[in-house]
């Protein structure tokens, strides 16, 4: 039984800000646990595949309905709270008297196993009765925890390395290795969690699993004191990273993000499998357009990505192809001591043999990522700046003594991204913000010119520090001309520049283009809104691409 | 409807207004003459020509500004006139000294709760319920989301936070005035035995609350020192204008926590930057003043500090009071 402290460790860890406090807090938790509530813990923390049971707005509607409580009223407080789940869970307060309670406490697979999944199969009445039970009969608060749940909301300061970093400590074990069984699918049971923390360490148990990926750094400028032969240079492109791989002949491919995306890239899978090797490799997926042989837009990838068992024609619309970075492993020898030369030499000497081997089928799939060969570190910026001519955001330099090790350690490769196209704006719409934001105005949307017109052109979040934040926030209030629900729109006044990391024709926006990550890097206060740019600046952007 | 110029109490560019008494009540400028219902500094404006107040109000505004103002006391419930109107402060359950004006001409009366709680709190008088036509209310926390614990949870929670981290020095945040003598009179009936240090402004409130009265538990004063005092395991009280301040530095390992009704909301709990928050206000919940307005039996309502844009149409759908706003708000 362990809802409550699973509550209890929500709390502290919420309201935590030392690392190795964390680790203690959920060291001791784990110990003192079942194996089955642990394993249901590390789900939910992990935050991986957590299931959305109820949507926010649905638990809004059940309050309302089942208390009948006016929706607006439970709409004005999620503007001051930002989530649906903690708002009514404030609210039940109100509503619920703590003494004729069933269950004290409830265990965590009794609710992620039985009732809750048995909320989707009901229909509404019931599934409002259903609801009604729960938050009448377990104790007030537990309930923030069980609504984030079921909402699939569930999200508190701890990412995988720090519940690596607790279960190795835990039983004295290295890190890699908990951090190898935690990658990819977690399905909680006794025994997964039993094998998470097993001392014996057993190499078919994770035969299926990526290696924890090897990350960049930002460049630093500290590293043109070395000498230029001591780095590999590579293009840095937009893609999604994925390791594939290959073992006893079953192929898998895992996202960074610990996807297993098999399902959305048939054709890879497919022409992988007649390779004659076992491996894992180390890249990045992009959709191709074979004519330019240039990289596709992100957002074409998306749409490959998004779609599970694509047809035929979708995988000719929107080819995809695999570039190979980096070898890991090769019939089942683990390469990652290697340094990055000998891993580099094996990769293009494996991948020769395969294209050889497999005819024209294979290449125009599977590719390997070109090295550059820049003189020195003028040459470097040169070929930064230049980037975007061939679809790529910028370099990345590798240390070639580099051995692949997981996460983000320092002194190994370097991301050196190409400068953002820059536009200055001006400010036109703001919206409420949600989770932290709440209650703030922080979602912008910003305006270029065209006819002596402001023409919205992009939306941004991020970019401003809480001071600045605190000060739109306040202008933004007392130069509103108008409000739509959560919408105002401001006096035209502000301007900012934006950066963004690409631009391109699109027809759903009034404007005509549509930019990749766009966010505020300046307040212009020294500019007038005269001064902002217009969309045919914009324009220029994108032909000189 | 009455239009707002025959109010009896109207919303002028300094503030809350009485035009028959020619007086200000918790005036923003400096006026000729000033009600002031609390001694909180955001209440307090210097240069008003006369000033009027609560015996313990007057006390403590002096004891802040370090000067003599021209100020005239009443207790609560003696009845006092002004160009005819009827005036008298009734215990508003803020802070010591914290009061409701009623004013009265003819058969209406008018009632400005000023700040008001509705929480038991020892340090104070508890809010007296005044019946009224027309009431002036305070809507800080005006939505349903804010519900206060029971100030004992509350402070339990504080030594249970300070006790787990006996290696660390533990700095809480709050009020100097009102809100830090409340807090200590709670952890006073907790069984916290650490020692507690308290910053020189909230010392000088302390020591005002014992002269009118009031049970203050000793506290150590904390001596501005850059000697690193080994403070492992206490608790400290500041001001909250100290947080992020170069003051902290004197202190080696801290933790810091906000008390305030505000700190009940996730997201802002988050945003503040202290590292705990624990929610304990001197201002009314949701229900609190739903149930004030409701005691007061008032038919007109009005609502001042804070948004009360969801209080207002809160009322006007449940249509069991006229709602009304005043004209100019700006």
């Amino acid at each position: 039984m362990s809802l409550k402290k699973f509550s209890e460790l929500f709390i502290d860890l919420d309201s935590c800000n030392s690392t190795n406090k964390k680790i203690g807090i959920l060291q001791n938790y784990f110990s003192s646990n079942e194996a089955l509530e642990n394993s249901w813990t590390i789900y939910l923390l992990t935050g991986k595949n957590n299931k959305r049971f109820i949507s926010g707005r649905s638990l809004k509607t059940l309050f309302s309905e089942i208390y009948e409580y006016p929706l607006w009223l439970i709409d004005s407080c999620y503007l001051k709270v930002g989530d649906s789940a903690e708002v009514i869970s404030l609210l039940l307060r109100n509503m619920i008297t703590e003494k004729n309670i069933k269950y004290q406490d409830v265990s965590l697979d009794e609710l992620l196993n039985k009732s809750f999944p048995e909320l989707s199969i009901l229909k509404e009445d019931d599934k409002k009765l259903k609801v009604k039970e729960i938050w009448a009969n377990i104790p007030v608060d537990n309930l923030l925890v069980i609504n984030k749940i079921l909402t699939g909301t569930f999200r508190v300061g701890v990412s995988i390395g720090l519940i690596t970093k607790s279960i190795a400590k835990l039983i004295n074990l290295d890190e890699a290795i908990i951090s190898h069984r935690l990658m990819g699918d977690f399905i909680p049971s006794e025994e997964s969690y039993k094998l998470l923390i097993d001392k014996k360490i057993n190499t078919s148990e994770l035969n299926y699993k990526p290696y924890p990926f090897l990350l960049a750094n930002t460049f630093e400028k500290k590293i043109i004191d070395k000498s230029i032969n001591d780095f590999q240079f590579e293009w840095k492109w937009d893609g999604i990273r994925i390791q594939l791989i290959k073992r006893s002949g079953k192929v898998s491919i895992w996202t960074r993000g610990q996807d297993l995306v098999n399902k959305s890239f048939p054709e890879l899978v497919e022409k992988i499998s007649s390779i004659k090797d076992d491996f894992v490799i180390d890249g990045e997926l992009l959709v191709w357009d074979f004519n330019q042989n240039l990289p596709l837009n992100f957002s074409l990838l998306q749409k490959r990505i998004n779609r599970k068992a694509p047809s035929r024609s979708i995988q000719k619309s929107l080819p995809i192809v695999f570039i190979a970075y980096d070898l890991l492993e090769i019939n089942g020898e683990d390469q990652r001591d290697s340094n990055l030369v000998i891993r580099r030499k094996s990769l293009e000497k494996h991948l020769y043999n395969w294209l050889n081997e497999s005819k024209k089928e294979l290449s125009n799939i599977f590719k390997i990522s070109d090295l550059i060969y820049p003189k020195n570190w003028v040459e470097v910026e040169t070929f930064k700046n230049n980037s975007r001519d061939n679809g790529t955001e910028g370099l990345v330099i590798k240390n070639k003594k580099s051995i692949y090790t997981p996460g983000r350690k320092k002194g190994l490769w370097w991301k050196y991204k190409v400068d953002p196209m820059q536009l200055d704006a001006v400010l036109i719409y703001a919206k409420g913000g949600s989770g932290i934001r709440a209650g703030l105005y922080t979602d912008y949307s910003f305006a270029l010119w065209k006819d002596g017109e402001l023409i919205k052109f992009a939306s941004a979040y991020s970019g401003l520090n809480n001071n600045e934040i605190k000060e739109l926030d306040r202008w933004i209030r007392q130069n509103t001309i108008d409000r739509f629900g959560p919408v105002r729109s401001v006096r035209p006044e502000m301007v900012f520049e934006i950066s963004f990391e690409n631009i391109q024709i699109s027809k759903r926006h009034k404007s005509g283009i549509a930019v990749r990550f766009p966010r505020i890097t300046k307040w212009r206060k020294d500019k007038l809104i005269k001064d902002a740019d217009t969309l045919e600046n914009a324009e220029k952007l994108m032909l000189n691409k | 409807m009455k239009e707002d110029s025959s109010y009896l109490i109207k919303y002028t560019r300094s503030g809350l207004y009485c035009e028959l008494a020619d007086a200000w009540i918790d005036p923003i400028k400096p006026v000729k003459r000033a009600l002031i219902t609390h001694a909180h500094m955001d209440h307090f404006t210097f240069g008003c020509d006369e000033y009027i107040s609560t015996y313990e109000t007057a006390v403590i505004i002096k004891e802040r500004i370090g000067k003599e103002i021209n100020i005239k006391t009443y207790d609560y419930e003696k009845e006092f006139k002004i160009n005819g109107i009827k005036i008298s402060f009734h215990p508003s359950g803020h802070i010591l000294g914290s009061s409701q004006i009623k004013f009265s001409l003819a058969e209406e009366i008018w009632l400005i709760t000023g700040d008001f709680k509705r929480q038991k709190d020892e340090t104070c008088k508890e809010y007296e319920i005044v019946k009224t036509d027309y009431l002036i209310s305070e809507s800080t926390f005006g939505l349903p989301i804010f519900k206060w614990d029971e100030p004992q949870k509350t402070a339990t929670d504080i030594s249970k936070w300070v006790n787990s981290s006996q290696e660390k020095t533990s700095i809480l945040f709050c009020y100097s005035l009102g809100k830090a003598q409340r807090i200590l009179n709670e952890i006073s009936k907790t069984n916290f035995i650490n020692n507690i240090y308290i910053h020189s402004s909230i010392y000088r409130m302390n020591n005002c609350y014992k002269k009118l009265g009031i049970d203050i538990i000793e506290t150590k004063k904390l001596e501005q020192t850059k000697n690193n005092l080994d403070l492992k395991g206490s608790l400290i009280i500041l001001p909250p204008s100290l947080n992020k301040s170069s003051y902290l530095k004197n202190f080696k390992d801290i933790q810091t926590g906000f008390a305030s009704g505000w700190m009940s909301i996730r997201a802002l709990r988050k945003r503040s930057g202290y590292d705990k928050g624990f929610s304990i206000s001197d201002h009314a919940d949701w229900i609190a003043i739903l149930r004030t307005i409701k005691e007061s039996k008032a038919k007109n309502v009005f609502f001042h500090h804070g948004d009360s844009e969801a209080l207002n149409k809160y009322l006007k759908e449940k249509n069991s009071i006229n709602v009304l706003e005043f004209e100019y708000k700006k």
